[in-house]
């Protein structure tokens, strides 16, 4: 028997998978690297540049950032001290929340707040005894109205 | 000097798509082989094939090297796919049930009749069968595959084994 299935083996040990699976996975493979890349990069980039440096919004490419009003502060009459510096953000990269998503067009940054175990869930490593702080982050939404994805924020007083 | 599985897997995964042709060439005849033994049929191996590779493709981070072979982790994916297309497909069942094998017990004793033999053998000792004698697998890989110890594997080798003489034999006594 040992000779039947040894011959079996090899009258079967050339026989592959016809060209045309190749040619589809090959379609596949270019489909999924050319969505993959292009949404996160253009949505970091657009973010980072509309936070930091504030050039006019691209016209493929619609981000609006809603941010939650901030109340002026009342400022003292005559006062010596110098002028409070504006905070200064520290932002992670934008972490994906989608596996597939389809092609990015346009979308919104919105400013949110959340527990520290949601770092984890992207990957980002949180102290046990810190999962139940509050940290801010930034929640890319696309046209569809799905999150994208996720940077974090760390926000420093400048003294 | 020839780059390991994992290292093409990496620049797949990176968007090399010569990296993952390269991958795809190698490992897709083993599988192709692997499902096209355990079903019989050509139009399910092709099919199996490529959602092995779809699967690779999606769900990458799945794949542990400390755990085995990549060749292992893809019998395994594969076997899932071919297990599922087996409990659905009735007509593989049909091809390989006891009837037909009495039917064609006149035959000679041919490579198609020792095919058709190995898939008339149970899926849990055929894919035994077909890793280890036909695929030339170790046994460490086949219980990766398999997700079982390797003396199940061992086990099942033996009873399919001993099954495939019985059904042989009954033929070629006919």
């Amino acid at each position: 028997m040992k000779e039947l299935l040894k011959a079996l083996a090899d009258s079967d040990r050339k026989k592959e998978a016809p060209p045309e699976v190749e040619t589809r996975l090959t379609a596949a493979f270019r489909e999924k690297y050319k969505r993959r890349v292009w949404p996160y990069f253009a949505a970091a980039a657009a973010g980072m540049a509309l936070f930091f440096v504030r050039v006019p919004k691209p016209q493929t490419m619609e981000i609006t950032i809603v941010t939650p009003p901030v109340p002026a502060l009342p400022v003292a009459k005559r006062a010596i001290r110098p002028k409070p510096r504006p905070p200064q953000e520290i932002v992670t990269e934008f972490y994906p929340l989608m596996e597939d998503p389809p092609p990015f067009e346009r979308g919104e940054l919105l400013r949110v707040s959340l527990p520290a175990a949601a770092m984890r869930s992207v990957g980002v490593p949180v102290s046990e005894d810190r999962l139940t702080e509050t940290v801010q982050a930034d929640v890319l939404v696309g046209q569809e109205g799905l999150a994208r994805a996720i940077r974090f924020v760390n926000t420093k007083e400048i003294k | 000097m020839q780059p390991t599985d994992y290292e093409l897997l990496a620049g797949m995964l990176s968007g090399d798509e010569e990296a993952f042709t390269a991958l795809y060439r190698r490992r897709q005849g083993p599988v192709y082989r692997f499902a096209l033994q355990m079903t019989g049929n050509v139009v399910i191996a092709e099919d199996v094939t490529q959602e092995v590779f779809m699967a690779l493709l999606s769900k990458t981070a799945r794949y542990d090297p400390a755990r085995g072979s990549l060749a292992s982790f893809l019998y395994g994916v594969a076997r899932n796919l071919v297990l599922r297309r087996i409990e659905k497909t009735a007509e593989i069942e049909d091809y390989a049930g006891p009837e037909d094998i009495l039917d064609d017990l006149t035959r000679r004793e041919t490579m198609e009749n020792v095919r058709r033999a190995v898939l008339s053998l149970p899926p849990v000792y055929r894919e035994a069968v077909v890793l280890c004698d036909l695929q030339d697998t170790s046994y460490e890989e086949a219980a990766l595959a398999l997700d079982c110890p390797i003396g199940t594997v061992r086990s099942r080798l033996n009873r399919g084994r001993s099954m495939l003489a019985q059904k042989l034999a009954v033929r070629s006594s006919v």
